[in-house]
């Protein structure tokens, strides 16, 4: 773990939100927050909206549109077969195929577009800012770029809702 | 929490002119052309009769899985439910429309065809009754213990009456289930007594379903529009899309595995259902309800932004009103009218049945308080975000 950064840790999630709500009145926002389990006001206040929903929903069209001209070129273009007396195009039974391998593409895609972006791959050493930040410690992570000044309102006002641990 | 609700008297004059305009229409058209009146008779009952299936269906739904979002709204279902005995007397009305609308009615018919003599046991006339006596009795029975439960804790409170009517709502589900289906078979099934599929009446049932869901949403909406439920934000709208989104799903799967599996089996037994509906305003129809019911609610409740904005919830919903009507519609003029006919006797009997339904849900709203006083979850539905 990197010596530069320095974490505000909590007992429970009401600390953690004052302190957080007291933080932002301040006008310091921390590089990161841990949590057990998704809290609103965290999520809201820290103003990180993820666009993987977009990426899977377009990953979804494309293998929607790539699955159908694949089995339109496959059996009607490259090696037409009647069989059932279906025609060639047998759209209706395509459309199972379609809806499953979709889940599985979009499923796939998106774990490795997350991968990518929050680089993370098989092997990586866990960064863990806090030995209890995994655990049910709601942990705060600052960095010490931020400054003296700043650190001192970071540090007080931490101290008053959890402990700072440096 | 109190909160009274009175039925403005516009609103009273507007039902009762579209009862007399459903009512006038419904008599012409018995004089002019008897059979298509009974068949808008039957297709607008069952409209209605669903959605009272439908809400109880989703308050047994809000028990059982314990929801406390729409512990506020629960009045809204509850009242959409007590047109249930309005719809059984409705019914049991059809009994002299049988001849016009059901084959396996006719003397004539029985005695030359081996599976309507087959099938008599089970279809004839007055078992066809009892079975409705006997539906409508059950689902009357188990909705008004709901809410008789629901009035009781308004007064007395405590957590009593929420463990009863989680109990008698695990009850409902199941004999919704089977009688819900039953019901289906008999009422719009067997206007085709040769044709049989398994999915039909889990069609119907989750179409209920979602009907339900986007009228329960459209009342609140109005109801908070004419400044009712304060409480009503946009994570409740959300919450109301998800069950259109999710219905409207299970409709679009139910809907395109009964069409796939006749398709790809190709028994002509089962097939001649798609063959009599493949050609004219039916095709046309056909595709509609699949775009109408499926693909546009899919696509534009999808995004947060749009699934939680009236403005685009309210036109979503109007169209999902249209698309059960056009999907009954499908499913029953090809087997009665035989022609796609439609002109003001579609339209006046459904204005009337509309404002027959209206008035019967406004006035159950004004009999109790709007927003349940004693309800456990109403301050987890009040504080509701996400």
């Amino acid at each position: 773990m990197n010596k530069k950064y320095f974490t505000g840790v909590f007992h429970d999630e009401e600390s953690l939100v004052k302190a957080f709500g007291r933080l932002r009145e301040a006008g310091i926002k921390p590089e990161e927050v841990y949590t057990p389990y998704p809290i609103h006001e965290i999520l809201d206040g820290m103003g990180n909206k993820t666009r993987i929903t977009h990426a899977a929903f377009f990953y979804g069209l494309f293998a929607v549109i790539g699955l159908l001209s694949f089995m339109y070129y496959v059996s009607v273009i490259d090696w037409p077969l009647v069989f059932g007396g279906k025609p060639f195009n047998a759209f209706p039974s395509f459309i199972v195929v379609t809806i499953v391998a979709t889940i599985l593409i979009i499923t796939l895609a998106t774990l490795f577009t997350f991968s990518v972006r929050a680089k993370i791959f098989p092997g990586k050493q866990a960064e863990i800012v806090h030995p209890r930040a995994t655990d049910d410690k709601f942990v705060m992570l600052f960095s010490d770029t931020i400054g003296k000044e700043k650190e001192e309102i970071v540090v007080h006002i931490i101290q008053e809702h959890g402990e700072v641990e440096k | 929490m109190e909160e009274k609700f009175v039925v403005p008297q516009k609103f009273k004059l507007l039902t009762y002119a579209l009862i007399a305009i459903g009512g006038i229409s419904l008599l012409l058209g018995f004089f002019l052309d008897s059979q298509r009146a009974w068949a808008n008779y039957l297709l607008n009952n069952f409209y209605f009769v669903s959605l009272a299936i439908g809400a109880a269906f989703f308050i047994a739904i809000q028990y059982v899985a314990q929801a406390g979002w729409s512990a506020a709204f629960k009045r809204v279902p509850e009242a959409m439910v007590s047109y249930l005995p309005v719809a059984g007397i409705l019914f049991l009305l059809l009994f002299f429309g049988m001849h016009s609308l059901y084959h396996w009615t006719h003397e004539d018919a029985l005695q030359t065809d081996a599976l309507l003599q087959h099938k008599s046991p089970y279809l004839n006339t007055p078992f066809f009754f009892a079975r409705v006596i006997f539906f409508f009795g059950a689902w009357i029975l188990l909705t008004s213990a709901l809410r008789k439960f629901s009035v009781k804790e308004d007064l007395e409170g405590g957590l009593n009456y929420f463990y009863k009517s989680e109990w008698y709502s695990r009850v409902l589900i199941f004999v919704l289930a089977l009688t819900f289906s039953l019901f289906a078979v008999d009422a719009i099934m067997s206007l085709e007594p040769h044709w049989f599929s398994t999915l039909f009446a889990g069609k119907l049932f989750i179409a209920a379903v979602l009907h339900a869901s986007t009228v329960i949403a459209l009342i609140v909406i109005i109801l908070h529009n004419r400044g009712h439920f304060e409480m009503l934000n946009q994570s409740h709208l959300h919450d109301f899309t998800r069950y259109i989104f999710m219905a409207s799903i299970v409709w679009g799967y139910f809907n395109f595995a009964e069409f796939m599996l006749i398709w790809y089996a190709n028994i002509p037994e089962e097939t001649f259902f798609f063959v009599d509906r493949w050609h004219g305003a039916w095709k046309f129809l056909f595709y509609f309800n699949i775009v109408v019911n499926w693909a546009i609610p899919f696509v534009v409740l999808m995004p947060r932004m749009t699934s939680r904005s009236k403005p685009v919830m309210v036109p979503v919903i109007i169209l999902l009103m249209i698309g059960q009507y056009t999907e009954l519609y499908y499913i029953i003029w090809p087997a009665t009218v035989h022609a796609a006919k439609f002109g003001w006797m579609e339209i006046g009997t459904f204005l009337g049945f509309a404002g027959l339904f209206s008035l019967v849900v406004a006035n159950a709203l004004t009999k109790a308080s709007l927003v349940p006083k004693n309800h456990p979850y109403m301050a987890e539905s009040v504080a509701h975000h996400f």
